[in-house]
């Protein structure tokens, strides 16, 4: 039976003169499926999951019917729509409405004027499900991130929705706490037969256990189909959003593999298993030995020590580092290893109680903050909003330098030209880390720090900021990047380092360093190190996959 | 803090019960009912936060000397001079006057004391939520803002300091308060945008479709009606012996203190037992837990 059902629905924003947001949208949503939405920033998904909902409607001119359950969505009550229709939006903070966790829960309840008895039930039913009892009664300002996600999660599913729509639900957590709650999302879907909407730019976890994949190009639905028939279409297609596949995925095609597509790490070994029944003839890339003598360090730490507080346990214990010029130098490892704490301190945000931070051969603490800051230093800050401080993307660049002819060289660079006169808020994700990222280079650092660059970016926005970075490298400016995007890193870090425990555990080139590792490594390692040494990345897959089945190209 | 029995009740009866506390020590100013409240309040707030509650309970013993000192200069009335200030006479009516005002401020602020680790800011929204749901949701979101916002602050600044824009580097004065509103105006609109969404996510949670109702975290048991009849019985009680002058106190001109013997003694003894009730079931939950745990 179908749930939602859309019928040529075009619209577009009051400010787009005339340009269509959604184009002729059609779609049938029948009960308990699981639904990936997937397309590139700015192709109207989120457009289309908010028309799904009247409250959250954009106003602009539209036209078209959507049905729910029937009925015209228009004509079913907004009482019964927050109820039966759950959305989850991306910032976890934001939506939070109250201080306390129980409270939370309890929101959505409290304003359909639930009873007491019930609303009692529901919450303690709510707390054990998604396995809040234990921070039941604290203050919503001490959860982590993940934390926060999931209890909007829980306080939606406490009014006992029929469909839940997700927009880009994980692009603010860490990995981990990311596939822990697309897990829950998806026990939500087996276990109460929820239909789940859902957009996500990391489809790795999602994709191979939708009903049905949705692809979205310029407001247009371009691809629905089953997850497996989509990754062909798409090669087929040369689509730009094959590059968003997961991994066995975008492996299989571009080594042209044949019969059925994996889509799954599992799927993927069984099919290089039978690919190759005995070990091929050659299993490992040609990997680059490193220099074993820095020669020029840009930056050197030696047996850093600290802490926040006299009482408190220390963060870093004993971190050793040397980055040599020129290179992108990526730091990874789990939440609280210490990597964001080493950026601080390398900025002289923190002031380590042990240890030399040399940057340049000199002590960090010889640097007055501007000359540090200017010419030398500059970081790229986790949430890039917080760099914007004008109304225009233009002024908050000219902030940095009166000379026009810079800004306007940089803003070439980082590839913000046309969008110099917008508001820095009204940029996407990828467009405000681009445009603070022009921001930070005004200051001609020599050494860049980013912090996270890639989170919440989809994988267009991460090819055209690697190539960025690429630029920069090669105008002699070093990288050091702290990130949890593993797959990001083993394709374009020239050095990778471990942190964990506060201490740097290992510092390899990434084939040597993901090829050695059997948990914490790329998918396409996972995939392929039965039969491959070192194939760190998609790429690498399915180049040693040509080379021994002596395929062209 | 230690697990307290008074803290478990429903938090109307803890509200009720420091009201009444308060506004009791505030109106007299009899010695003895003075000192039967510090003692209350001392001892519950010690049982409340242990070792530091002394070292905080004694740094009001300074208040005391001075406001009990300062007194008999502004206040020069009664018969026993026991010298001249400034040519004005420092008596003792004046003096005994000063200590009963200074013990009934400690009093007081020890009273809050305890109040403010008991009765906690979202049991304190929580009880009106129900007479007052719209209000009650304001105050717990402004709540929740505040934190959030010196948060982003800093995290705006940092990021500032990390290109060399710190509102604190500027050169000239004028420079550094325009670089710290720069972080204001900032904070702002981030917070602006932050409210459109979270309107958003009220909405989409059915905000405003139907009368709200307030889920009660706390709930009103048995013990806690009985513990609200004994307190409402007590205060009663208190305010029946005052009106007969049982706690009738005036220092100045001549001391007219009303002794504590016969019926007064009964009153003495009702406000004594109201003081003590936190203390009494905080002692008493700590005796059962040991009894219980002996038969381990």
């Amino acid at each position: 039976m179908e749930h939602f059902k859309i019928e040529d629905l075009n619209f577009s924003y009051p400010t787009a003169k005339g340009k269509l947001s959604l184009e002729n949208v059609s779609l049938t949503i029948s009960k308990g499926e699981y639904i990936v939405l997937c397309g590139r920033s700015g192709s109207g998904k989120t457009t289309l999951l908010r028309h799904l909902k009247t409250v959250l409607a954009p106003h602009g001119k539209r036209s078209g019917s959507i049905t729910f359950n029937g009925v015209p969505l228009e004509q079913v009550s907004e009482r019964d729509q927050a109820s039966k229709i759950g959305y989850v939006m991306q910032n976890p903070d934001d939506q939070i409405v109250t201080d306390k966790v129980w409270h939370e829960l309890a929101f959505g309840l409290e304003s359909l004027g639930t009873d007491q008895k019930v609303m009692r039930a529901r919450v303690a039913e709510m707390a054990c499900y998604f396995g809040i009892q234990d921070w039941f009664h604290r203050n919503v300002a001490d959860l982590s991130g993940g934390q926060k996600q999931l209890l909007n999660l829980a306080s939606i599913m406490a009014m006992q929705p029929e469909v839940l729509i997700l927009d880009e639900p994980t692009s603010q957590l860490d990995p981990i706490a990311a596939s822990d709650f697309l897990n829950t999302v998806r026990k939500i879907n087996i276990e109460l037969g929820t239909t789940v909407i859902v957009t996500e730019h990391r489809l790795e976890d999602i994709f191979p256990y939708a009903d049905r994949a949705i692809v979205m190009d310029e407001g247009r639905i371009i691809a629905d189909d089953t997850p497996r028939n989509i990754g062909k279409l798409l090669y087929e297609q040369k689509n730009l959003m094959f590059a968003a596949m997961p991994t066995p995925v975008r492996v299989f095609y571009s080594a042209g593999g044949k019969g059925d597509c994996p889509l799954t790490v599992r799927e993927g070994r069984t099919w290089l298993a039978e690919t190759f029944p005995k070990a091929p003839a050659v299993t490992a890339l040609p990997v680059s030995e490193p220099d074993e003598e820095i020669t020029d360090p840009v930056l050197s730490l030696k047996e850093l020590w600290f802490r926040y507080e006299k009482d408190s346990p220390d963060i870093l214990r004993g971190v050793n580092m040397e980055v040599q010029k020129g290179s992108l130098f990526a730091i990874v490892g789990g939440n609280g290893a210490g990597k964001s704490t080493t950026l601080k301190a390398i900025c002289g945000i923190c002031r380590p109680y042990r240890g030399k931070i040399k940057i340049f051969g000199k002590p960090v603490e010889k640097y007055s903050t501007g000359e540090l800051f200017k010419n030398c230093l500059s970081m790229l800050p986790q949430d890039p909003k917080s760099l914007f401080v004008k109304k225009t993307v233009r002024e908050d660049l000219e902030e940095m330098s009166k000379d026009k002819d810079h800004v306007a060289q940089i803003a070439r660079l980082c590839q913000v030209t046309q969008l110099l006169d917008s508001h820095p808020y009204d940029l996407s994700g990828g467009e405000q880390q681009r445009a603070a990222l022009a921001k930070v280079l005004l200051t001609d650092p020599k050494i860049l720090l980013l912090d996270e660059p890639t989170k919440g970016i989809d994988s267009f926005f991460k090819e055209t900021f690697a190539g960025i970075l690429a630029d920069l490298k090669a105008k002699g400016l070093t990288v050091i990047m702290v990130s949890h995007d593993i797959e990001f890193c083993a394709r374009y870090a020239d050095t990778v380092s471990m942190f964990f425990d506060g201490q740097v555990l290992t510092t390899d080139v990434p084939r040597r360093f993901f090829g050695a590792n059997s948990f914490y490594t790329t998918a396409a390692n996972r995939m392929s190190r039965h039969v491959f040494a070192n194939a760190v990345t998609a790429d690498d897959v399915a180049e040693l996959y040509r080379i021994n089945t002596g395929g062209s190209n | 803090m230690h697990s307290d029995a008074f803290s478990k009740c429903h938090p109307a009866v803890n509200l009720v019960f420091f009201l009444g506390a308060i506004v009791a020590t505030v109106l007299i100013v009899h010695p003895a009912y003075v000192l039967a409240s510090i003692a209350g309040a001392a001892l519950y707030y010690m049982l409340l936060s242990g070792q530091k509650g002394l070292k905080r309970i004694l740094v009001l013993l300074p208040i005391f000397v001075f406001v009990t000192a300062v007194n008999p200069l502004f206040n020069t009335y009664g018969d026993r001079v026991l010298f001249k200030v400034f040519g004005r006479p420092y008596t003792l009516e004046a003096l005994l006057y000063g200590a009963s005002l200074a013990g009934v401020l400690v009093a007081m602020l020890l009273w809050f004391g305890c109040y403010n680790a008991v009765l906690t800011e979202d049991k304190f929204t929580s009880l009106f939520g129900n007479l007052a749901p719209a209000l009650s949701l304001l105050l717990v979101m402004v709540l929740r803002m505040i934190p959030n916002l010196i948060k982003k602050g800093r995290q705006i600044s940092g990021s500032r300091m990390s290109v060399g824009k710190d509102a604190s580097n500027g050169r000239t004065l004028t420079e550094k308060i325009s670089g710290g509103m720069l972080v204001v105006g900032t904070l702002m609109s981030w917070a602006l945008e932050g409210g459109v969404v979270t309107s958003d996510s009220m909405q989409a949670r059915g905000y405003g479709t139907a009368k709200r109702t307030s889920f009660m975290i706390y709930r009103f048991t048995g013990s806690d009606g009985v513990l609200a009849a004994v307190i409402a019985a007590l205060l009663a009680a208190i305010i029946a012996f005052c009106a007969k002058g049982a706690a009738s106190a005036v220092f100045t001109p001549t001391l007219d203190i009303a002794p504590v013997r016969g019926t007064n003694l009964a009153g003495f003894i009702v406000f004594v037992i109201y003081m003590l009730i936190p203390s009494v079931m905080h002692i008493r939950e700590a005796v059962q837990w040991n009894i219980s745990r002996s038969r381990i």
